[in-house]
């Protein structure tokens, strides 16, 4: 599955392969298109057991499409802006949405159902969820465009760690001198890496603590 | 006066010498036991005293009332020596000119006349005299008694008894032994009206400080139960009859707006701020407290002329003058406030920043009340003063935790005070015989307070509510020597540190008598201490406490906890200290015991929870050590006024990293700024726990449902994935395959520092890589142990993730690249294979069949690459360590 961008004419598309089926990429002949006409589709990703995926927009909207039939099963609007980043949890029940809105938020995979928003002063340009604990870090910061007008502390170009179900951010990890483009969690959780705008993938590995570390409640 | 200014300048830097809590510290400089009275007073501030100058000034002149003109001088000896000269020199010059004389003829008729008869000296009788009195005579005249003369002596007693002239020789008695106890009474005047007397009499004193005296003690005598005396000054009346009926509205103040004094609160980084003196008191400057370094927000020169006081709630900074105490705060330190009050060396916030107190040695007066002065510091008006009579230590004055009481000890009495009004609580004082000390509750209006023995009586502590003066629990105790009394942060518990001699013995034994105040009755328990008391502490927000105990060479530290039955536990004791203070974090848990100035700034670092040494270190002669509001952080310091080298302040986490050291010229004091208690009350705290554990409790309900759902879908899951199990990274282990890699390493000596080892390292030409667990591309997720570092080598050798090893293989003597190009290059698209190249096995010529330059250069790092990694291995192995520092049994 892959999209299009809405380019030089060109509308916006989902497509979709059957890889059991050479031909179809041989031939790039997906089995089956879905145009988006009034949106693009900035980011995406399979929903569990492959029956659908779930698409943002660069409206903010979220919608998800039958990867059988290609119809549109449901559709939200929780961001006010483009979605940049969209990455499940390991289960792949629930997933993060991370916005240009500055904002990132949880939604639950099947129903879409909104659960916690997380805040930053920032736009957010990808969040990922943290395989073992209740953990969440986003990556962002200024906008590339904007940057070369800031020093690197106004643009926070930190990832932030935030607690899944309070929502209270809990720590930061300076280091990028460029906004973080992508975060992702190593699939154990003892570490994570972002790539940033700078041009560096920076891996962290979390300190003992971070292991030992409870949230009061 | 030159002498007198100087004192506090030279008494200032001492008391600043020790921390903020000077006032609690015994050696602080006391404020003399007798300060200087009567001087005259300088400042004009006060009506009372302005009134009282023009009484004085008034007794210079002629006290002569003016019913008495015919006395020339006054009936006794107190004319003051200015009046008396001129006097006696006027007598014969009068004579000598009788027609000058002639308006006194009447009060000196005699003496001029004897001589006139023998010697004529009268003027021709066409004589006109033109020069006039005030010519010849200016200077006495001034002194002639005027009407008005004496009438500031003059009171006035109304609701005397009206009686008859039977009775009156009675009352004239009854009047006398009243009011002639304030000054001998030179005149009186009963009016009366139908026989009676009028119910009002006038009485002269000889002065009118003598009146003054009588209004200010008998006014509101009561005679009887019918006649309650008002007395007022004669002069009084005037005053009175010119106010006007109509109230004047006062003008209203226009409202200063000093912006946010709380923005410091506001910071996105929640930072705190410290102010710092340094360059021997000339600068003090204001910094954040920032990771890196401090970022100065206000630096100036001379803004204060001894130190610095922050208030409690961190409003406001005080600076100290010798013409008083300036107030700042805000975004830029702007002044707020100014006290007036000469020579100021001690000043005490309330702890609801509404009242400051300020002490000065310089301007007691016996009347007027100014050693010590209570300033409303929102209006800046002076509230009320007070003399200063004791050698109590600072502060004199007591605050009770809210700001409304506030209590001082003289001897034998506990005076307590009411705010607003700073009368005293239902108008009169405590009398406690032999009271030796008090103490305010911090989290309750409970005062505490212990007497020490009196012949059969034993020492008492007693805690008193208030305000209704009920004693809730008195303590009895013997043999006592000395009490300290400590409470907790919270007001939760007080120590009782009790010094005894016990009967028979000569060495002084210590208890620790524990209240606990929650509890009904307030149950006391007991902690005996087998050595002497360096120190003791409270954990601020908690039940512990720490103690010091030993002496110098051999001190210990120990941590008791006082458990909700009462119980009090030894936790932990650490022997062989190096400490005399303790410095508990404002958040509790956390404790540095510190060594300072004799000790040489030794610095132990305590998590009390588990009871472990963090950290010990070190700040060579460090004087101060002050926690930040928080807890997050500490600075060690060593004060210029204490040691004039070295002056410096450090930071140090609360685990006893060091941060930073910053070095200051002459560098004096630092003082966090106080953040205020939270706003929120206990309920609304209570409601934000109680919010955040549903929130979690709903995260999880859903978290469990996704669970359930993700395990319901396990089935189809399973039959997507053709029966292979992907939820568990270690499941389908049967299906893995072992396998044991052997390859040969390059010979490429390295030269490190130790020839012999590597050499060692070197001979060693086989390393075995134990296992491989490979399985559907998936990298195992645990690959910090040894097998995932060699994926990491496969990693780098082929520059993509293995996918899967085909077959067992196994090393040749031969050339170890082209057996990893075999197993792992076919998964790289774009390197040159054996595959590609028609080769099914690995061998020598194959090599040098594909001799190409990126092969080449591929080869000779990767060549490299072995090496370091053989050379890591060896060492760690050396080390007895796999390199990653995990446990690897195999090799």
């Amino acid at each position: 599955m892959f999209s299009t961008d809405k380019q030089m004419g060109y509308q916006c598309f989902v497509s979709f392969f059957d890889l059991r089926d050479p031909s179809q990429i041989e031939n790039n002949e997906p089995y089956m298109k879905i145009p988006c006409s009034d949106s693009k589709i900035t980011s995406a990703v399979w929903g569990p057991l492959g029956e659908f995926i779930i698409a943002g927009h660069e409206n903010g909207e979220l919608n998800q499409f039958s990867a059988k039939s290609g119809e549109q099963l449901s559709n939200i609007k929780e961001h006010t802006k483009q979605i940049n980043d969209i990455q499940t949890s390991r289960d792949m029940t629930m997933f993060i949405t991370a916005s240009k809105d500055n904002t990132a938020k949880l939604f639950d995979c099947t129903s879409l159902k909104h659960l916690k928003t997380f805040r930053t002063e920032r736009p957010v340009n990808s969040a990922a969820l943290s395989p073992i604990f209740d953990h969440v870090v986003l990556g962002g910061g200024q906008e590339a465009m904007d940057v070369t007008t800031t020093s690197t502390r106004i643009g926070k170009f930190e990832a932030r760690f935030f607690h899944l179900a309070f929502e209270e951010e809990f720590g930061r990890v300076k280091g990028h001198f460029g906004p973080i483009n992508s975060v992702a969690f190593h699939p154990d959780g003892k570490s994570y890496s972002s790539g940033g705008e700078d041009g560096y993938v920076r891996i962290h590995y979390f300190d003992p603590q971070y292991f030992e570390f409870e949230f009061e409640a | 006066m030159q002498d007198t200014e100087e004192s506090p300048a030279a008494a200032a830097p001492p008391g600043a010498q020790g921390p903020a809590e000077q006032p609690e510290r015994p050696d602080a400089p006391a404020p003399p036991a007798e300060p200087p009275q009567l001087q005259p007073p300088e400042q004009e501030e006060d009506e009372k005293e302005d009134e009282e100058r023009e009484g004085g000034g008034e007794s210079q002149a002629p006290p002569e009332p003016p019913e008495e003109p015919e006395q020339p001088r006054p009936p006794s000896g107190r004319q003051s020596p200015a009046q008396a000269e001129p006097q006696p020199g006027s007598e014969p010059e009068a004579g000598a000119e009788p027609g000058a004389a002639q308006e006194d003829g009447e009060a000196a008729p005699a003496g001029p006349a004897e001589p006139e008869d023998e010697i004529s000296f009268s003027d021709p009788e066409d004589f006109v005299d033109d020069i006039s009195d005030e010519e010849l005579l200016g200077d006495i005249l001034k002194d002639q008694p005027q009407e008005a003369d004496g009438i500031d002596s003059v009171i006035v007693v109304d609701n005397v008894p009206q009686v008859g002239p039977d009775r009156l020789e009675k009352l004239k008695n009854v009047i006398h032994k009243i009011f002639s106890k304030f000054g001998k009474i030179i005149n009186e005047f009963y009016p009366e009206a139908d026989g009676k007397t009028k119910g009002y009499i006038f009485l002269e004193y000889m002065s009118p400080s003598h009146a003054v005296d009588a209004v200010k003690n008998a006014d509101g005598y009561k005679l009887d139960k019918q006649h309650t005396f008002r007395v007022n000054l004669f002069t009084d009346f005037d005053k009175y009859m010119t106010i006007s009926d109509e109230w004047e509205i006062p003008e209203k103040q226009p409202f200063k707006d000093l912006g946010n004094l709380r923005y410091w609160l506001e910071d996105p980084d929640c930072r705190d701020q410290y102010s710092v003196i340094f360059e021997s008191g000339d600068r003090t400057s204001i910094f954040w407290n920032d990771i890196k370094e401090p970022v100065q927000i206000e630096d100036r020169a001379r803004w204060t002329e001894t130190y610095v006081r922050w208030s409690p709630k961190g409003t406001y900074l005080a600076t100290f003058h010798q013409r008083g105490i300036a107030l700042w705060g805000g975004e830029k330190f702007k002044q707020i406030q100014r006290f007036s009050h000469q020579g100021v060396q001690l000043i005490d916030f309330s702890p609801c920043e509404r009242y400051l107190v300020t002490f000065s040695p310089l301007m007691d007066t016996q009347d007027d009340p100014q050693a010590i002065i209570i300033w409303d510091i929102l209006t800046g008006q002076k509230k009320r003063g007070f003399h200063c009579e004791n050698s109590a230590h600072w502060p004199i004055f007591k605050w009770s935790h809210d700001g409304k009481f506030f209590a001082r000890m003289t001897s034998d009495t506990l005076s307590i005070y009411e705010t607003p009004s700073m009368g005293l609580l239902d108008k009169k004082s405590l009398k406690i015989n032999g009271i030796r000390d008090f103490s305010w509750s911090p989290g309750g209006n409970i005062i505490a307070f212990w007497v020490p023995e009196d012949k059969d009586i034993p020492a008492r502590v007693t805690l008193m509510q208030l305000p209704s003066r009920q004693e809730i629990r008195v303590r009895n105790l013997f043999n006592v020597v000395d009490c300290k009394l400590h409470w907790q942060k919270n007001g939760d518990y007080l120590c009782v540190k009790v010094d005894r001699t016990p009967k028979g013995t000569q060495g002084v034994v210590t208890n620790f008598e524990i209240f606990r105040m929650r509890e009904k009755q307030v149950p006391v328990d007991v902690v005996e201490m087998k050595e002497s008391i360096i120190a003791f502490a409270w954990e601020p927000n908690g039940s512990k406490f720490a103690v010091l105990h030993g002496e110098t060479p051999r001190i210990s530290v120990s941590f008791y906890h006082v458990k909700n039955n009462g119980k009090i536990e030894l936790i932990k004791t650490f022997d062989k200290q190096q400490a005399n203070t303790i410095f508990w974090s404002p958040q509790g848990q956390f404790v540095v015991l510190a060594g300072l100035r004799s000790m040489n700034g030794a610095l132990a670092f305590v998590d009390t929870s588990d009871c472990t040494m963090m950290n010990i270190a070190e700040h060579y002669t460090a004087s101060d050590v002050e926690w930040d509001p928080t807890g997050r952080y500490i600075v060690t310091s060593v004060s210029w006024w204490s040691h004039k080298v070295d002056n410096a302040y450090w930071l140090w986490t609360f685990q006893g990293r060091l941060l930073q050291k910053n070095n200051k010229d002459r560098f004096c004091q630092l003082l966090w700024r106080p953040r205020p208690a939270t706003l929120l009350s206990e309920d609304q705290i209570k409601e934000l726990v109680e919010r955040r554990r549903t929130m979690m409790e709903e995260f999880r309900k859903y978290r469990k449902m996704a669970q359930e759902l993700y395990m319901e879908q396990r089935n189809e899951r399973l039959e997507l994935r053709g029966g292979v199990d992907t939820d568990e990274l270690d499941s389908n282990v049967d299906d893995w395959e072992e396998e044991t890699v052997e390859f040969f390493i390059n010979e490429e000596i390295i030269t490190l520092a130790e020839p012999d080892s590597t050499r060692s390292c070197a001979e060693k030409k086989f390393v075995c890589f134990p296992t491989a667990y490979i399985n559907f591309g998936i990298l195992n997720p645990y690959s910090c142990t040894l097998e995932g570092w060699m994926h990491q080598i496969f990693s780098i050798l082929t520059h993509c993730i293995p996918v899967s090893l085909p077959k067992p293989f196994q090393a040749q003597d031969g050339d170890l690249y082209s057996e990893l190009l075999e197993t792992s290059g076919a998964c790289r698209d774009d390197m040159p294979s054996k595959e590609e190249k028609g080769g099914n096995t690995p061998k020598e010529e194959d090599r040098d069949v594909m001799d190409s330059q990126e092969f080449t250069a591929m080869r000779e790092e990767i060549n490299l690459l072995l090496a370091e990694q053989h050379r890591m291995v060896a060492l760690s192995m050396r080390r007895g360590r796999s390199p990653q520092g995990c446990q690897s049994g195999s090799l």
